[in-house]
């Protein structure tokens, strides 16, 4: 087991430095240079720009700097914002990214779950039959169709939300919705599904014969069963509701690291497109690496192929 | 004849065969029992079929407006109101489908093409080759996906829109190419190029277990060439699995289109793209909100009926499932 993840950990290593070499290659290959203006720089600035970034340099030798200190942390200065670094632009933006993401997950969780698991129980009922197919509207709208739902109701009639951006509580519970639909239904058709099958199995028939009450069967016996694959997509389902607030930071005007992202691409700025790939390709490999762990934990026959 | 008791016994005397069920036909018949999946099947029969009569099911252009019309709420001769151009939003919407469909089929089969050649290669050559492939996809796989599909669009955006102007070799003629279908091109290629890792795990799977089967080996041993054996016998078997599995990836495509186009890295303006509309009915969302109303509807339903069939289908090919 130990062997098994230390060779997972390991593997994360080639993962991050071809995934960074891609999207460096791909970005300096975008034509275009961070200081492309509407009326041309004088080229004795440019240059003198370029100089100072190291853009001049060949690329390989920009790369391996890059490299350089994305190993000892340090993303260095941002282009577009030019008295900024890199570090400090994520230690500001990646708190309310994460934040976003974090309610989120919790709403799919904390929602999807006990959706799936009372579906299960009433199974065929009106309750059951109502929840699935609110799940399966919930899988299928789209949140850059949601997102404008939601605020023209809550925000615009009801006025109980503000409309966009960023700053107390309040305004984070339409863009964590917008965010969590699709997984809190995804977790809710699951938890149920798996429900279903655990239900059949034999000691469950053993602890309803021993004359449990259905809710010691259900929720102690067959609950704490079903729940492992819903574990299991759980890693996945949040590196993909960290990357998908980049679609919710642009329909609600949030300053986070998805909002950043798209401009600094506009804007050319390396740095920052480096720093952000890197850091959810990260949460991907780390979420990645918790799910073969946990299966390796729940199957041995995994540990050992 | 003794033992033989039962119904079917009976039936074989009397000279009426059963009629053998096949297990597709069998997977029809649960399919055709399943309401949710035969409503979203019909939708989508609907929307294909506005999306290739588009120029005749649409009572205006979906590119020229009338700007005396811009917003105009909705009334008799513009059911669902105008835009900000004064184009018809029923129009746009119908043409719209054409987008998205064609973003959801065109991509899944791109992707497709990607995924199942390189599972089949890394599958049936094995040992080292199968080794490095499948390492190339574990590696792809801590990409993240909408972040690569950004970076790819404006990749294939700025580099070939640039020198296609100049108009000369590949990158020109890609240019050009993108451009007659309204940016729809580049569209396929990056959806193509970020989702295919799925796929390419899983026909390498098969292609393995398939490879390892008796009549592969009798194949072998009787002399077939392995390029044949790889399409005779590998590809078939591998394929249908496969399809119903891309199939199930559609309503995803569809939506990459939908956010390329909202940020407005997808379909190049006047193309009429759901997501497009999105966007631009979203900046006059406070006034006119039936600009945003429809298209968000019809992105809706499009999904809907996709997941209700290809969930349908799915259950039905696989009965073990409990739904």
């Amino acid at each position: 087991m130990f062997s098994f993840i230390v060779r997972r950990i390991l593997w994360t290593i080639p993962v991050i430095l071809i995934v960074s070499s891609i999207t460096f290659l791909l970005m300096h290959s975008v034509p275009g240079s961070p200081f492309t203006r509407e009326r041309a720089l004088p080229p004795a600035i440019q240059k003198n720009l370029e100089a100072k970034y190291h853009l001049n340099d060949p690329l390989w030798k920009q790369y391996i700097d890059y490299m350089y200190g994305f190993v000892r942390l340090d993303f260095g200065p941002s282009i577009a914002y030019r008295s900024r670094t890199v570090n400090d632009i994520l230690a500001q933006q990646w708190p309310v990214t994460a934040t976003l993401g974090g309610v989120a997950f919790l709403f799919a969780v904390c929602i999807g779950i006990p959706l799936g698991v009372l579906s299960a129980v009433k199974q065929n009922t009106l309750i059951d039959n109502g929840s699935m197919v609110a799940a399966m509207l919930g899988v299928s709208i789209p949140a850059i169709a949601l997102g404008p739902f939601l605020i023209w109701i809550f925000a615009l009639k009801l006025k109980w939300f503000p409309v966009a951006t960023w700053g107390s509580p309040a305004h984070v519970v339409l863009p964590a919705l917008t965010l969590s639909t699709a997984y809190l239904s995804r977790f809710a058709r699951i938890t149920r599904a798996s429900m279903l099958q655990v239900v059949r199995e034999e000691y469950i028939l053993a602890a309803r014969a021993k004359g449990l009450r259905e809710i010691v069967v259900n929720l102690r016996h067959a609950f704490r069963n079903a729940l492992i694959p819903v574990t299991t997509i759980a890693g996945p389902a949040f590196a993909d509701i960290v990357t998908g607030s980049l679609v919710v930071e642009q329909i609600f005007a949030i300053p986070g690291i998805g909002k950043y992202y798209v401009q600094s691409i506009g804007n050319r700025d390396y740095p920052v497109i480096m720093a952000t790939t890197l850091l959810f390709a990260l949460i991907i490999v780390v979420m990645n690496l918790l799910v073969d762990i946990s299966y390796a934990m729940l199957d041995p026959r995994i540990r050992y192929s | 004849m003794a033992f033989r008791t039962g119904k079917t016994g009976s039936d074989n005397e009397t000279g009426k065969a059963l009629r053998s069920r096949s297990l597709t036909r069998d997977a029809m018949r649960r399919l055709m029992k399943n309401r949710g999946a035969v409503a979203g099947g019909i939708i989508l029969l609907l929307l294909i079929f506005a999306a290739v009569f588009a120029n005749f099911v649409a009572p205006y252009s979906s590119t020229e407006g009338d700007i005396l019309n811009n917003y105009a709420a909705p009334t008799a001769d513009h059911p669902f109101g105008c835009d900000f151009m004064g184009r018809d939003v029923l129009s746009r919407l119908i043409y719209g489908a054409r987008i998205s469909l064609a973003a959801g089929f065109v991509g899944a089969i791109t992707a497709f093409v990607i995924g199942v050649t390189f599972g089949l290669v890394s599958g049936f050559f094995g040992g080292k080759t199968d080794n490095f492939m499948m390492r190339i996809v574990d590696i792809m796989y801590g990409f993240p996906t909408l972040l690569l599909i950004i970076l790819l669009m404006v990749f294939f955006k700025s580099s070939f829109s640039v020198s296609g102007v100049a108009g000369g070799g590949l990158r020109g003629a890609l240019s050009d190419l993108d451009r007659s279908m309204g940016g729809m091109f580049f569209i396929f290629l990056g959806i193509g190029l970020t989702s295919w890792l799925g796929m390419a795990r899983l026909v390498r799977g098969m292609t393995l277990s398939v490879r390892n089967t008796e009549y592969v080996e009798s194949a072998r041993a009787i002399g077939t060439s392995r390029i044949r054996i790889l399409f005779r016998h590998i590809l078939p078997n591998v394929l249908g699995p496969a399809i119903v599995a891309q199939a199930l990836q559609i309503p995803g495509f569809i939506q990459y289109e939908a956010f390329l186009s909202f940020i407005g890295l997808g379909v190049n303006p006047p193309t009429p793209s759901w997501g497009m509309m999105l966007s631009q009915g979203y900046l006059a969302m406070r006034s006119h909100f039936h600009l945003v109303l429809w298209p968000a509807v019809a992105i809706s339903i499009t999904l809907f009926a996709f997941n209700f069939l290809g969930d349908g289908v799915r259950d039905a090919f696989d009965p073990r499932q409990t739904r």
